[in-house]
């Protein structure tokens, strides 16, 4: 399924790890829907059903609308500023939006708050550096 | 969406432009030089262009994961999570990430890896950055020492280490800070780091905490 451009959201990215994988990381197996890895240009949304929705609470940092997309959903993530681009399909739940609001992603002097996508290490620096650890990202589908 | 790919500025154009430069500098044996000296760009500058959107089940750009099995000159020789192999070329066009900044020397046999550049026709990735046993890590800090905390990840204990001079916090979201003193027991806590394969502790580049 190829990405589409409709608009859908837009917050902070951040990245995390999933299936096999070496150190602490290896303990996190396939995600939510089985099938997440680190090297696939997969990620993991706040609202990927009901369950996951009770786990990050976006709605308590304000985020209350963000739609149900559930495993195998392909979004298009933009980052905010160098227009690069990933498409991603959706494999797991998360970030814990509810533990980090407030916090923002900025660059040029505009920042997205609140963390809304997290994706895997193939899909993060596909559109900017791992060490930066969180990017201001707009979504679409 | 198809860019223009006629137009200089293009995000293709500007693909492909880096593609060349990764292999001219990965095939041009001159450009190769010795580990200490490779490690030339910033991460974050090497990810400055615009790269095109992809379709899920196509690769434009390759991409490496695993634990480094052997050294050969300035190719690395991969073992991926899942069973595959792979051989990532450094080359002096190559930004290396382990904690900081660093140069390919610091790379040793038994580090975990994230590798990112263009597959060469031989098969192997000429990297254009490589991130060595970094981790991002959603945790609870269950202790705080001097000189670490202790955390709780997936329900595992991990220890994560200070690193004077590099170890640094961000609360709610502020900039940030070498002071360490904010943090407190049973706060969510996402850790940027290096893992440790000799101890399976974590060196800490940072700690940001919420609310």
């Amino acid at each position: 399924m190829a990405c589409g451009s409709t608009y859908l959201w837009r917050g902070e990215a951040t990245w995390f790890c999933c299936g096999n994988a070496w150190g602490p990381c290896g303990s996190h197996g396939g995600g939510a829907c089985g099938t997440c890895r680190s090297s696939a240009n997969h990620g993991a949304w706040p609202n990927a059903s009901a369950a996951c929705w009770d786990i990050t609470r976006p709605d308590l940092c304000g985020e209350g609308n963000i739609p149900r997309r559930g495993c195998g959903s392909v979004m298009n993530v933009r980052h905010q500023c160098t227009g690069a681009t990933v498409c991603i399909t959706i494999t797991d739940c998360g970030p814990r939006t509810k533990s980090f609001c407030g916090e923002a992603a900025c660059c040029n002097g505009q920042c997205r708050t609140n963390r809304i996508l997290d994706l895997t290490p193939a899909a993060y620096s596909a559109i900017g550096s791992l060490s930066s650890g969180k990017l201001p990202v707009w979504i679409y589908e | 969406m198809s860019p223009n790919r006629n137009t200089p500025d293009a995000p293709e154009g500007r693909e492909l432009h880096r593609r060349r430069f990764l292999s001219a500098a990965a095939l041009g044996g001159a450009t190769i030089v010795g580990a200490s000296a490779l490690g030339g760009l910033d991460a974050d500058a090497a990810f400055a262009a615009p790269s095109p959107s992809l379709d899920p089940a196509i690769a434009k750009t390759s991409f490496a994961e695993g634990r480094v099995a052997g050294i050969n000159g300035s190719m690395l020789e991969v073992a991926g999570s899942h069973g595959e192999f792979h051989r990532v070329q450094l080359t002096n066009a190559t930004s290396i990430w382990k904690l900081h900044p660093t140069t390919a020397d610091a790379v040793e046999p038994g580090d975990g890896l994230y590798a990112r550049g263009v597959e060469m026709p031989d098969g192997s990735i000429a990297a254009d950055a490589v991130w060595v046993n970094i981790v991002n890590l959603h945790c609870t800090i269950r202790g705080i020492g001097r000189d670490r905390l202790e955390l709780a990840h997936n329900n595992h204990a991990v220890v994560g280490r200070v690193v004077k001079g590099t170890t640094a916090a961000s609360y709610h979201g502020s900039a940030l800070s070498s002071d360490l003193s904010r943090l407190r027991i049973g706060q969510d806590a996402q850790v940027l780091g290096a893992w440790r394969p000799k101890d399976d502790s974590i060196d800490i580049a940072r700690v940001s905490v919420g609310r």
